[in-house]
C-alpha cells in the first residue's frame, strides 16, 4: 500500500463514519409528531424525475436567485463532476468507456485543462459575489471560505502538478527508462532536445537544443511516445503555467516539485473527501438528494417526516439567499441577532436539535424563531429546495418552551423577580414623560371600554391592574410597578381605550411601550449573563 | 389605479386564498397591483422593539416610493402599523433619525411620501361603491352580513384616518353595493382577539366567542372580514375548537374579497371558498342564493 491507498482508505473511513453519524442524527427532532403526508409514488415519480433534470442537473432553482450565481454554480458543478468522473476516476470510468485511454492523450489532456479552468472561473465568481455584496459578505463564514479553498486547492494544485511534470527532466528520464529502448544513445539526446524545444521540459543543459536533434527527436517521439503523449500545448493552462514557471524551473526540478505537488494535490483531494460529511461540504450530495425528494415543490405542501427534515437541514449550502429575501431582515438590522435570518437560524436549529444550544445561543435562537413571521419566502427562494417553512413550524413550539417570550416570561415571574429586572437603559418614552399623563382624571373610561376587562369576572385576579390604574401608577412615577402587571401583557392593542379617552391620553401606546421596555430589559439581562 | 400590493407575511402560507381572491377582484375592477418584494410591515415585532417595527414599515415605504406607487394592503394590521409608523416618524425626530441611518445603510432614504390604503378604501373610494354596484353580476340579495371592522385600521382614528373610529360606515357601503344586507351588531368594532394568540389563549378565545354570539344574535349569516388576522382568528383558530363545540356552528367568517368576487361572478377556485375551514353553508353563498 502506498501513500495514496493509505490516505484514500483513511479518508474514506472518516467520511463514512461521520456520514453515518450525520444521517443518524436525522432521527432526532425537530418536532417529529407531525405525520408525513405522503402522496402516491406514481404521482411523485415523474415530478421527482423532472426535479432531478431541472433543479439538480440544470440548477433551475439556482437560476431563480440570479444569473451570476447560476453561472458560477454551473461552471463549478459541471467542471468538477467532469474532473471527478473522467480524471480522478479515469481508471474506472474513462478507461472502460474509451479503449486506449491515456490521461496524457487528447482530448483528455485538453479537456482536463478546460474543466479545471471552468471550475476556477466559477470559484472566482463565487468569491467575487461574496466579497462584493455587503449583506452576503456579512453572512459568509469560515465554512464557506473553507469549501472554496479546498475545491480551489484541488484544482489549483492539479494545474501546478501538471505544469511541474511538464518541466521535469526527472519525469522525462523515468518515462524513457520505463518505455524507451535507447539506453542513453543519441536518440535519447535527440528526444530530449525535441521535448525541451516543443513540449516544455526544462533540462539543465542549455546547449541541448539543435535543429538536427529536434528533427530526429520528433521522429523518435512519433515512433515511441506519440501513442501515449499528445503535444503538451493542448494543456492550454498547464503549459503556459509551465512556461511562466521557467525561471523557477531549475530549483523546482532539483527539489522534485512534481512530487511535492502530487502530494499536495492528493492531500487536497483527501481532505475534501474526509470533510464531505462536515457542514457545507456535504451540500453537493445532500442538496441534490433533497431536491429530488422535494420533487420541485416550493411551498410546504408536503411537510416532511423527521428524516426529510434532517435531510433538509443538511441540504443547506449556507448560500444566504433566503436571508437576503427574508421579510424580517429589518428586525435583524435593528436587534442584531443573526438567528433572525433563516440561513443562520437553520444552523442554530441543527445545534438545537442536537442539544448543543444553551445560554445566549439558545436565547438568540428562540428570539429568532419568535420574530419569524412564517411568510414562506425563504422556502420559496431556497435553491436547495429546503422546506424551511415546515422546519420553522415544527421547531417554533419547542423553541418557545425552551425560552419563553417576554410576554410569557414576565407573566411567569414573581412580583419580586419582576422588580429585580435590572434596569440599565431607560428610554425617554411616553411612560417617562409627565405630560403623557398629567391630564388623566381617572374617569375610568379606558377601563370601561376595554374588551379584555369585559371578559374577566375578576379583573384584579386576572389582570392585576386596570388600565386607568396603570395610568395612575405612571402618573406617580411608579413605572417599574407596572411592567409586570398582567394588564400590560394581556392588552389586545385594540386601541379602544385610547380612542375613547376624553383627555387624549395614549393609553394603548403606553401599554405597548411598557412591553417594549420590559422586553429590552430582559434582553439586556440575558445578554449580560451570556 | 395602480398600487404596490402589500399582502403582508401571513397571506402566502397561512391564508393563500385571501391573496388569490384579492388579486382576482382587483383584476376584475381594473385596479392594477404591482408586486414589490416588501418586508414585514413591522406589526408582529412591535411587541418587542418599536425601532425594529418602525424601521420595517419605513423600509417598505422607501421601496414603494422608489417604484413611485402608493401601497395597498388587504390586512388591517399591516395597514395600521404602516400608518402608526408614519405618525411616529413625524412626531419623534430621534426615532426618525435612527431609521434614516438604518435606511442609508442599504442606500435607501426616509421617504417623503408615505401613502397606504386599505383594500376597503380602494373599493369604496377608488373603484367607488356606485361603480362596484354596477359591475355586480350576481347580487348577494338576501344575504345578511355582519361587517367586522378590525381594530388596527380603525383606531387610533387620528393615526389611521381610515373612517370614523366610533361610527364607521365604509365596510357597510361596500357590502351593500353587492346587494347584501348588513346587520347592526353590538360588538362590530371590538377586537377579534387574535393579537393575544400565543400570549393569552383564554382571553383571545373569550373575545372571539363574544363576538360570534353578538353577530349570530343579530341574525348574520356570514361574518365579513377584511383583515388577515381577523380571518385567521374566526376561521383557522376557531377550527381548532372541539368538533362538537357550539362556536363552530356559529356564523362563518368570509373574506370581503370572496364576497365581492362572488358578486362579480368570478371563478370559484380563485376565490378559494374551499380554503375556508369553517365553510359557509351552500345555501348562503352558492349560485342560487338569490
Amino acid at each position: 500500500m502506498d501513500f495514496l491507498d493509505i490516505g484514500l482508505f483513511l479518508a474514506s473511513v472518516v467520511c463514512v463514519a461521520f456520514m453515518v453519524r450525520r444521517v443518524a442524527r436525522w432521527r432526532s427532532g425537530p418536532g417529529g409528531e407531525r405525520p408525513f403526508r405522503g402522496r402516491g409514488t406514481a404521482k411523485r415519480l415523474p415530478s421527482g424525475i423532472k426535479a432531478v433534470v431541472l433543479d439538480v442537473l440544470l440548477l433551475g432553482r439556482t437560476a431563480r436567485t440570479g444569473p451570476l450565481r447560476w453561472l458560477a454554480h454551473c461552471l463549478v458543478f459541471y467542471g468538477f463532476m467532469g474532473l471527478l468522473l473522467f480524471h480522478a476516476m479515469g481508471g474506472l470510468v474513462t478507461a472502460n468507456l474509451f479503449p486506449g485511454y491515456e490521461p496524457t492523450l487528447d482530448p483528455w489532456q485538453f479537456l482536463r485543462d478546460l474543466l479545471g479552468g471552468l471550475v476556477l472561473i466559477g470559484l472566482a465568481l463565487m468569491v467575487l459575489r461574496r466579497v462584493r455584496d455587503r449583506r452576503l459578505r456579512a453572512l459568509t463564514r469560515f465554512q464557506d471560505w473553507a469549501l472554496l479553498f479546498v475545491v480551489g486547492g484541488i484544482v489549483g494544485s492539479g494545474f501546478l502538478l501538471e505544469a511541474s511534470k511538464i518541466i521535469s527532466p526527472a519525469m522525462f528520464d523515468s518515462m524513457v527508462a520505463e518505455y524507451g529502448v535507447y539506453d542513453g544513445g543519441p536518440e535519447t539526446t535527440a528526444l530530449k532536445a525535441a521535448w525541451a524545444d516543443r513540449f516544455g521540459v526544462v533540462f539543465s543543459s542549455d546547449r541541448l537544443v539543435t535543429p538536427q536533434r529536434v528533427k530526429l527527436g520528433l521522429e523518435v517521439n512519433e515512433e515511441s511516445c506519440a501513442a501515449c503523449h499528445s503535444d503538451t500545448a493542448s494543456a492550454f493552462i498547464a503549459r503556459p503555467l509551465a512556461a511562466a514557471l521557467a525561471p523557477l524551473a531549475p530549483a523546482m526540478n532539483r527539489s522534485r516539485a512534481d512530487r511535492v505537488f502530487w502530494y499536495v494535490h492528493i492531500l487536497f483531494c483527501l481532505v475534501g473527501l474526509a470533510a464531505l460529511p462536515y457542514a457545507k461540504f456535504l451540500h453537493p450530495l445532500a442538496t441534490p438528494a433533497n431536491l429530488a425528494v422535494r420533487a420541485g415543490r416550493r411551498d410546504d405542501d408536503r411537510p416532511g417526516g423527521v428524516a426529510a427534515r434532517g435531510l433538509g437541514l443538511d441540504a443547506c449550502t449556507r448560500c444566504g439567499e433566503c436571508s437576503l429575501h427574508c421579510s424580517v431582515a429589518p428586525s435583524f438590522a435593528v436587534l442584531g441577532n443573526p438567528d433572525i435570518l433563516p440561513s443562520e437560524k437553520l444552523a442554530s436549529l441543527k445545534a438545537f436539535r442536537d442539544g448543543e444550544l444553551s445560554g445566549l445561543g439558545l436565547e438568540r435562537f428562540a428570539e429568532g424563531s419568535r420574530i419569524c413571521t412564517e411568510c414562506l419566502r425563504c422556502t420559496d427562494i431556497c435553491s436547495a429546495g429546503i422546506n424551511l417553512q415546515d422546519l420553522w413550524l415544527a421547531s417554533k413550539p419547542d423553541a418557545a418552551v425552551s425560552v419563553p417570550d417576554p410576554n410569557q416570561a414576565v407573566r411567569a415571574m414573581t412580583v419580586a423577580a419582576r422588580s429585580a429586572i435590572c434596569c440599565r437603559i431607560e428610554p425617554e418614552g411616553l411612560a417617562d414623560n409627565r405630560e403623557s399623563f398629567w391630564a388623566c382624571v381617572q374617569c375610568t373610561t379606558c377601563t370601561s371600554v376595554c374588551p379584555v376587562v369585559a371578559v374577566s369576572d375578576d379583573p384584579s385576579r386576572d389582570l392585576d391592574l386596570l388600565p386607568q390604574q396603570v395610568m395612575n401608577l405612571l402618573r406617580m412615577g411608579l413605572k417599574d410597578e407596572t411592567l409586570g402587571a398582567r394588564m400590560v401583557w394581556s392588552c389586545t392593542t385594540c386601541y379602544k381605550c385610547q380612542e375613547h379617552c376624553p383627555q387624549d391620553i395614549r393609553v394603548a401606546d403606553v401599554l405597548y411601550e411598557l412591553r417594549n421596555t420590559a422586553a429590552a430589559r430582559l434582553r439586556q439581562t440575558e445578554g449580560g449573563e451570556g | 389605479m395602480r398600487y404596490a400590493y402589500f399582502p403582508g407575511c401571513k397571506i402566502p402560507h397561512h391564508l393563500p386564498h385571501y391573496g388569490t381572491s384579492v388579486r382576482a377582484v382587483c383584476r376584475a375592477l381594473d385596479v392594477e397591483l404591482v408586486d414589490i418584494e416588501f418586508n414585514c410591515c413591522g406589526y408582529p415585532v412591535r411587541h418587542e422593539s418599536e425601532l425594529a417595527s418602525v424601521f420595517s414599515a419605513a423600509r417598505n415605504f422607501a421601496l414603494a416610493e422608489r417604484a413611485g406607487l402608493p401601497i395597498m394592503t388587504p390586512c388591517k394590521c399591516c395597514f395600521g402599523n404602516l400608518k402608526y409608523a408614519v405618525s411616529r416618524l413625524h412626531e419623534n425626530a430621534a426615532l426618525a433619525g435612527e431609521v434614516e441611518r438604518l435606511l442609508a445603510r442599504e442606500g435607501l432614504a426616509l421617504p417623503q411620501r408615505m401613502e397606504v390604503r386599505h383594500l376597503l378604501t380602494v373599493l369604496d373610494r377608488d373603484v367607488g361603491a356606485g361603480t362596484l354596484a354596477e359591475r355586480v353580476v350576481s347580487p348577494l340579495y338576501g344575504l345578511k352580513v355582519a361587517c367586522h371592522y378590525g381594530c388596527h385600521a380603525l383606531r387610533p382614528g387620528k393615526v389611521t384616518g381610515f373612517d370614523d373610529p366610533l361610527a364607521p360606515t365604509v365596510f357597510e357601503r361596500v357590502i351593500s353595493a353587492l346587494g347584501a344586507e348588513t346587520v347592526d351588531w353590538a360588538l362590530r368594532l371590538e377586537c377579534c382577539g387574535h393579537p393575544l394568540r400565543g400570549r393569552d389563549e383564554v382571553i383571545s378565545e373569550s373575545l372571539m366567542r363574544r363576538k360570534l354570539e353578538s353577530a349570530d344574535g343579530a341574525g348574520a349569516q356570514v361574518l365579513a372580514t377584511a383583515c388577515t388576522y381577523c380571518q385567521l382568528q374566526f376561521d383557522v383558530e376557531r377550527d381548532r375548537q372541539p368538533y362538537k363545540s357550539p362556536w363552530r356552528a356559529m356564523v362563518p367568517a368570509v373574506l370581503v374579497s370572496q364576497l365581492v368576487g362572488k358578486a362579480l361572478g368570478l371563478d370559484e377556485t380563485q376565490l378559494g371558498l374551499r380554503g375556508n375551514r369553517i365553510r359557509p353553508p351552500k345555501s348562503v353563498l352558492s349560485e342560487d342564493v338569490s
